[in-house]
């Protein structure tokens, strides 16, 4: 596979071989889409042993199915909803705390620091792939960069991360599973957090900076998947 | 299989095989009872209450209730979670999350069953029924560097 070092993170409809948006030869209820990320995903971390995939969505049988059966392990992590919890329990924390003890300094950047004591717990360079789905479009600005460097991390050299971003406010929550090795299924899900920001393709690219490449696919239903090399 | 519909917190899949309640044959940690220890035998085991420790029924099913708290790593043929577990689990046939299961915690087992609406923290490997029998606990993570495992398939259900 041919990549080119930090591939412009296009908006354009005419992002490499990408068209992807629900498929027209699925149910129309059904809200799956093509996802030429994912493709590119799996050929990618085909390309070298077996090995471990990371999934910071919520549990989905039909994803660690669709990865066990390919050979590799399966780890995973509701990142959002442990952060989240993590949050509200920093809060009431806080607020049974007696008046006067204000010797702790609570900032998003501690806050966001602590939480990453307890979570993205993994050796070094411990997973072939890692799956964020559109994690960062809901994570707090200071705890998504620190998320980013942990991934950084986390993965083997030539090692891939597939994430998602909206071009525009989601008009509801979703989780997502893997249909098959290039179409994904967006399922409606209570809300467990509000959309933080939109971001804009410069900003992606400079937060995953350290990556070697990038790559995105831009589909008609606004989902950007970019995928991340490192 | 019995089926107590009271055991099942919502409408679980019609491909899904719903969760075994309590039986006659299963000794059982009702809500209420706390227990520190090693739980060892050949009995089935229900768990409503809390649990910490460890539990090792290689033979056997484990069950985990709705309001079941369980610290503690544990061994059966057959697990299966409704409540809340921190520890590894490892069964030589299969383990199933149910709809309100909250796992934080390897799963090692030749198929695993994930209900939607299950919370789970943690690795997820399969292994050949003969390979996940026998042997002195270990954790997912350390079984996942033997030779001998090899992911075979889980159960596509649920969903």
């Amino acid at each position: 596979m041919s990549w080119m070092v930090k591939t412009r993170f296009s908006a354009s409809p005419a992002a490499p071989a990408s068209k992807p948006g629900p498929m027209s030869t699925m149910a129309a209820s059904s809200n799956t889409r093509v996802s030429n990320g994912l493709k590119e995903f799996i050929s990618l971390i085909g390309e070298t042993n077996q090995g471990r995939v990371l999934d910071l969505g919520q549990v989905s049988q039909a994803t660690i199915t669709f990865f066990i059966e390919r050979g590799y392990r399966v780890s995973t992590e509701d990142m959002l909803r442990s952060w989240k919890e993590y949050l509200s329990k920093e809060e009431e924390r806080l607020r049974l705390m007696p008046l006067g003890e204000d010797g702790e300094r609570v900032s998003q950047a501690s806050l966001a620091e602590k939480f990453l004591e307890s979570s993205l717990q993994y050796p070094e360079e411990n997973f072939i792939g890692v799956i964020t789905w559109d994690l960062f479009d809901y994570l707090d600005a200071e705890l998504m960069p620190r998320v980013i460097e942990r991934l950084y991390t986390l993965l083997r050299p030539g090692g891939a991360v597939l994430s998602m971003f909206h071009s525009r406010p989601p008009e509801r929550f979703h989780r997502y599973r893997i249909v098959d090795g290039q179409s994904i299924e967006l399922l409606s899900a209570p809300t467990l957090a509000v959309h933080a920001r939109v971001f804009r393709n410069r900003e992606i690219l400079d937060t995953f900076g350290r990556f070697r490449s990038s790559k995105a696919f831009v589909g008609r239903d606004q989902l950007r998947e970019g995928l991340f090399l490192k | 299989m019995d089926i107590s519909p009271a055991s099942i917190s919502a409408p679980v899949p019609v491909s899904t095989p719903p969760l075994a309640p309590l039986t006659r044959s299963e000794s059982a940690i009702t809500s209420g009872l706390r227990i520190h220890g090693e739980i060892s035998g050949t009995s089935d085991l229900y768990i409503d209450g809390e649990a910490h420790g460890k539990i090792r029924l290689e033979t056997s099913r484990v069950t985990i209730g709705p309001n079941g708290r369980v610290q503690a790593d544990i061994e059966g043929r057959e697990i299966v979670v409704q409540g809340s577990v921190k520890g590894n689990l490892k069964a030589s046939e299969r383990i199933r999350l149910g709809n309100s299961s909250r796992v934080r915690g390897s799963l090692l087992a030749p198929a695993v069953a994930i209900d939607e609406g299950a919370r789970l923290r943690g690795k997820v490997e399969t292994v050949r029924a003969s390979e996940s029998q026998g042997g002195s606990a270990r954790t997912a993570e350390k079984d996942s560097e033997s030779k001998n495992v090899r992911p075979v398939g889980v159960h596509a259900e649920s969903e």
